[in-house]
Parts: C-alpha cells; structure tokens; sequence
C-alpha cells in the first residue's frame, strides 16, 4: 500500500476510535459513580441515546443571537477531531507527529474552548455571559500548566511530538519513574479536571445556576447543536485520559503496525482508560466542589507542581 | 540497578515535598497532620530503600525508629492537641495560598539552582534527590515563617526535621546511629515540651 495512504489510514482510525468511544467513557464514569452513591446507574450505552435523541429535537435559538452562535458548535467539533487526531491511541506510530506536536494540540484545546466561550456570549444572557468569564478565568490558569507539564516531558525526551515522547518512554522506562515524570503527572492530571469541567472544580451533574461553568456556556443551546457540544466535551475528556495515560504510562502500546501488536494496544488503552475512568469516578464522590475562589489555589497548585516537574527535569538531565 | 535506586528514591523525596506544598493548600490542622505522617512514612520508606540498596543495615532500624516515632507517637501527640485547641477551626495563614505556592515554588526551584554545584562533585547514586531535600528544608521553613497557629508552625517545624533527615539519608546514607538516636530523643521531647506551653505560646502570639 502507499505510505501515504497508511498514514492516513492509521490517522483516521486512531481519531474515529477516540470520537466513537467518548460517549461511553462519559457513561462508564457516570455508571461508576452511581454504583460508589449506592445508585443503579444507567448503562454505559445510554449517552449514545441521549445524544441520538439530542440531535432530532428542533432548535430555539435566541433572538439575539448572531452567526457566531451558529459557528461556534463546529469550530468546536472541528477543533477538538483535529486535536484528536494528532494523539497517539493505540500506537507510538502516529504519522501526525509530522502536522502537530504537543504545542498544536494545547492550542487546539484552547480554541474549543474559546469558540465555547464566545458561543456562550453571544445571544447576551446573564447566565451565559457568567459562565464565559468563569470558563475563561479557569482556562487562562490551566494553559500555563499544561504547557510546562509538557515542557517536563519535552526536556526528558528530547522531543514534543507526541508519538516520539510516548516512544522514547516506552523505551527508556526509568524516565517514568523519575520526579519530573511524576510531578508534571500530577500537575497535569489537576489541569485535566479543571480543563474538562469535573469536581472539585466544576460539577458535570448539576444545572445549579450559583455553581456552575460549562453548563451555563451551553444554556442557550439546544438540539443538534447541543448534542454537538456535548460530544466534543466527551470527545475532550476521552482524549485528555488518552493522553495521561499514553505519555505517562505508555505501556502496552503498539510500536509497529503489525496486527498483533495493535491488537494488545488496543486492549491496553480500554484498560487505562477504564482505570482512569475509575480513579475520576472515584475522586468525584470524594470530594465536594470547591467555592470558586478557591479554584485559582488548586490551579497554583499545579502550576507549582509542573514547574517543580520542569526544574527536575531540567537540573538532573 | 542503580538507576531504578536513584530514580526511586528521586521519586519518594519528590513525594516528601509533594507533601510539604499539599500542606499549603490544606486548611485545617488535621490535614497538616495527617501531611506529616504520610511524610515521615515516606521517609520510612527512602531509609529502607537506601538500607538495601546501599548496603547500609543499620538504616532498617532507622527506618523502623522513624515509623514509630514520627509516623505514629508524634502525629498522636499533636492529633490531641489539635483537639483540645480553643480557636476556630480552621487556619488563617499569614499569606494567601496562590502566593505562598508561588513563593515555594521559587524556593525549590532556588535550591535546585544552590545544589547543583555540590550534586555535580558527588558519586553517589541518591546525589539527584539532594536538590529535592533542600527544596523541603526551604519550603518547611517557609511553612514555619507563614503560618499563624502555633499546631500549623509545629508541623512546619517537624517537617523541617524530616527535610534534615532526607538531607542525611541522601547525602551520606545516613549520621552514626547514636546521633539518630538522640535526634529521634529531641524530636519526642521537644513536641512534648511544645504540648505543655502551646496554650501559653498561643495566648502570647495569636493576637
């Protein structure tokens, strides 16, 4: 075959997976989390009928609301395949490494959230406009983190494309081990939670106007657009686990394309993504929801840890 | 072999000051104590690993000694008198949190910049952490010099004790056991000196 056409192939297949099995990973952290409250649950499959659902209701769209509005739930979904596409899955062959490398893929992240902000804006309301600022307020404190979380795992392995930094671990298991390995872990995996909206700095579950950030952004949509939104949030979630797991802990992955190989990888990234799920399930029902001045002490914190993380890194190089 | 051992004991000192900076954030002196006997466990836990690794037996009952005084007796000690503590419950530190993070963030990232000269003319495999048990002797004292309550400032203290210790561990597997003895003595008895005259301390300082 072409080397170009399996690149591709190889590409589209890993962000098809992320894209199809978000839903379920949203179900599956919601169905744990029942089971810790002394819930039933629904089962995983069910954000996959609310979605189905979702996306044939007809649409109110404010009076007020500009082309912005009906913009912003694609460059949403845009934003986050293409971040998608640009993480290695199942595989440390990622041929997108030539595109994008870590820095594409922050910034990529970002401009959801941006256009999530700006939809939320846009047809002027009290509770969207909260929202915005709140939501901007957390993502202005988490992108320096990130950013020098992976300036931690730049300076170990000597690359920020993501298919070479998950090889290069996978090869070299004592950088794993390693404080500035651990410390940009920790920190990243705060930015995580407050990136995707989860406690203790935003609660999923709850349409409580006081307390809210991303629900309030998406107050004003509805139908397809809604179900948009909400599956480029899972879309998010899956792919920000993906890659905690897959940087940090790379074990188990594919390092060549052979079917074997892709097979075992395949198997090792539900399993992580299944503990992680479990470990945020697990965290959700442990802690409260934090008043919201004192998410900027949370977000220190991790910024604090990832620069312990790159100070490591970069001193016992 | 001796990479797996410097890495492990790079991660649990990383862990210790993990636990220093957690103290920051928390707001309650049970959090602190519970901070400080997580940490004194993980400095267990480095001295058994320096013992089998670099030989060094003796350090087994260091290790043991540490366990039962630092991460048993002393948390219980200072668990009653956080009990028995009058004011309201929850601690108002000199500084705000962002700041004080920031501040220990700049104090790590100092000691990283003091120790490396030293860590460079060392051979021994457990040099990588020295940085990290500095940045702790930092970061505690900080924790001494910014908090109000006299349990918090405690804690700081005890803290900085277990930075020492590290320091010794990592730096030299450890001082002649009678030394360590003595320390582990002064420990005990100062924190129940500090239990008998905290009313006294608390009255004078807190206002």
């Amino acid at each position: 075959m072409d080397p170009l056409m399996t690149d591709a192939l190889v590409i589209a297949a890993q962000t098809a997976f992320l894209i199809v099995i978000a839903p379920a990973v949203v179900g599956y952290v919601r169905l744990i989390k029942a089971r810790l409250q002394g819930r039933r649950g629904a089962t995983i499959i069910q954000p996959y009928r609310e979605l189905r659902k979702t996306f044939r209701k007809g649409m109110v769209i404010a009076e007020s609301a500009s082309w912005i509005f009906h913009v912003a739930p694609f460059a949403i979904v845009g934003a986050t395949t293409a971040a998608a596409s640009l993480a290695p899955v199942v595989s440390t062959v990622q041929p997108a490494d030539l595109v994008g490398d870590l820095f594409v893929l922050a910034a990529l992240l970002m401009l959801g959230t941006f256009f999530l902000a700006l939809g939320g804006l846009d047809p002027g309301t009290a509770f969207g406009g909260m929202g915005s600022s709140r939501e901007m307020t957390v993502a202005a404190l988490t992108e320096p983190t990130i950013a020098i979380a992976v300036l931690t795992l730049a300076l170990t392995t000597g690359s920020t494309s993501l298919g070479a930094i998950t090889g290069t671990v996978l090869k070299t298991p004592a950088y794993a081990i390693g404080p500035g390995h651990a410390l940009a872990f920790a920190a990243f995996l705060i930015a995580l939670i407050a990136e995707t909206g989860r406690l203790p700095v935003d609660n999923p579950s709850t349409h409580l106007e006081l307390t809210m950030i991303h629900e309030a952004m998406i107050l004003e949509y509805s139908g397809p657009y809604l179900a948009l939104i909400e599956w480029a949030a899972a879309v998010r979630l899956t792919l920000l686990l993906t890659l905690a797991a897959n940087l940090f802990l790379p074990w188990g992955m594919a390092t060549s394309l052979v079917p074997a190989a892709l097979t075992v990888g395949l198997c090792a990234i539900v399993v992580k993504l299944a503990i992680l799920g479990m470990l945020l399930a697990l965290l959700e029902t442990r802690v409260a929801k934090l008043r919201l001045f004192r998410v900027p002490e949370l977000l220190a914190l991790s910024f604090t840890l990832a620069l312990l993380g790159a100070a490591s890194s970069f001193f016992t190089k | 072999m001796e990479a797996a051992f410097s890495r492990i004991t790079m991660t649990a000192a990383s862990a210790m000051l993990l636990l220093a900076l957690v103290v920051l954030w928390r707001r309650h002196a049970g959090a602190y104590i519970t901070a400080f006997r997580t940490q004194s466990i993980a400095l267990a836990v480095t001295g058994a690993v320096v013992a089998s690794y670099g030989g060094a037996s003796e350090l087994f009952f260091v290790s043991f000694m540490i366990l039962v005084v630092k991460g048993w007796i002393v948390p219980s000690v200072l668990s009653g008198m956080d009990a028995k503590r009058q004011s309201a419950r929850e601690l108002r530190p000199l500084l705000n949190t962002e700041t004080s993070l920031l501040v220990s963030g700049a104090l790590a990232v100092a000691a990283y910049e003091i120790s490396r000269p030293l860590a460079e003319v060392m051979n021994l495999p457990t040099r990588g952490g020295l940085p990290i048990a500095l940045a702790l002797v930092f970061v505690s004292l900080f924790i001494v010099v910014s908090r109000r309550e006299v349990i918090a400032q405690i804690v700081g203290f005890l803290m900085l004790e277990n930075g020492i210790a590290l320091l010794a561990l990592l730096g030299a597997y450890g001082v002649p056991l009678i030394v360590e003895l003595g320390v582990f003595l002064d420990v005990l008895l100062g924190v129940l000196v500090m239990q008998a005259v905290v009313y006294q301390i608390h009255d004078t300082s807190a206002d």
